[in-house]
């Protein structure tokens, strides 16, 4: 292969790799609503009891580098306020769960209303300014509900 | 297995930024490596861009010299040092060269870290680089062309995906597979 060539191939291939963690970043951490969400028991994530207002069910593994800065970030947030609950569930030795939940990444975080039921998913690491947000519609139609 | 001592999470994508450059350039010299030549610009072994490759093609080249001849490419060399460093860093994260480097060198300069993580996962995502380097590194000796520079840039994506945008590959595959059956460790929870 010539040169100029294989320059051109390199620089496609930096350019596409470059378009593909700009994608990839653009989707990180949005809350997406769960339509029809279920209603998820405390026995089945072998966790303590949830929150009364709601509660932050956090999937890690032990390969998942970002998970401890997010466990560290929704614990803060959770111990903030009243009534919220932050469980961290380890999936590394448990693929049962990550099939039952559908986790194909992590950190995935799931937002569960007062009831346990399923109204928000985060997909990778959500930012504090998202989850506070989430967290105060939650609180909000609570109050009015 | 104990607790590892944390490390700073800064590190490890240092390293892979390091990885990345290596293997954008190996990526390149195997593109104009023995791996895709034809048999109409045949004369590897002059060391010059070869300008008669518009016409009809024939054969590949590189089936029809010697391993030891496959190997000689600097391409090849190239991405051998980059495996052996992904050896080195599966086997002993801590003496492993860039490492050294930034506890040394980048690490003083820097104000103090502030996110620690798991030493395993960059060393997972270790071994995964070196599996995807062997396999490219054994077909280019087995003779199948193309091999070394698809293999190059597909671990240059990893590396550069880690160290500019910190997006772990290795935890999804890790995942992935696990939710495939493929792996899954059972037993004693080790963290």
């Amino acid at each position: 292969m010539d040169l100029a060539l294989a320059l051109v191939i390199v620089a496609v291939l930096l350019a596409a790799t470059v378009l593909l963690g700009l994608v990839w970043r653009r989707g990180q951490g949005r809350a997406r609503a769960v339509e029809a969400g279920e209603v998820v028991d405390p026995r089945v994530l072998e966790s303590g009891p949830f929150g009364t207002t709601a509660t932050l069910v956090q999937f890690s593994t032990e390969m998942c580098t970002r998970c401890p800065g997010v466990h560290r970030m929704l614990s803060a947030v959770a111990d903030g306020r009243a009534g919220v609950h932050h469980i961290d569930v380890d999936l590394t030795h448990r693929p049962d769960l990550a099939k039952r939940f559908r986790v194909l990444q992590t950190p995935t975080t799931l937002l569960l209303d007062g009831s346990g039921l399923t109204v928000r998913r985060f997909g990778g690491p959500p930012t504090r300014a998202d989850v506070e947000h989430e967290l105060d519609r939650l609180t909000k139609e609570n109050a009015h509900g | 297995m104990a607790e590892p001592a944390r490390i700073d999470a800064r590190g490890p994508r240092f390293a892979a930024s390091l990885t990345a450059v290596l293997l954008l350039v190996a990526t390149f010299l195997s593109l104009i490596g023995v791996s895709t030549w034809r048999e109409a610009s045949f004369g590897w072994f002059a060391y010059q861009p070869l300008s008669g490759e518009t016409f009809a093609p024939g054969g590949w080249v590189l089936p029809q010299i010697s391993p030891v001849a496959r190997a000689a490419d600097p391409g090849f060399l190239l991405v051998l040092v980059v495996a052996l460093l992904f050896v080195w860093g599966v086997s002993s994260p801590r003496t492993a060269p860039w490492g050294v480097l930034y506890r040394r060198l980048v690490q003083p300069r820097l104000a103090p870290p502030t996110e620690f993580e798991d030493p395993r996962p960059p060393r997972f995502a270790q071994g995964v680089g070196l599996f995807v380097t062997a396999v490219g590194l054994l077909l280019h000796l087995a003779g199948v062309p193309w091999a070394l520079p698809v293999a190059a840039a597909m671990a240059f994506v990893a590396a550069f995906l880690n160290a500019a945008f910190g997006l772990c590959l290795g935890c999804q595959l890790y995942l992935v597979l696990q939710r495939a059956g493929v792996v899954g460790r059972r037993g004693p929870a080790s963290a």
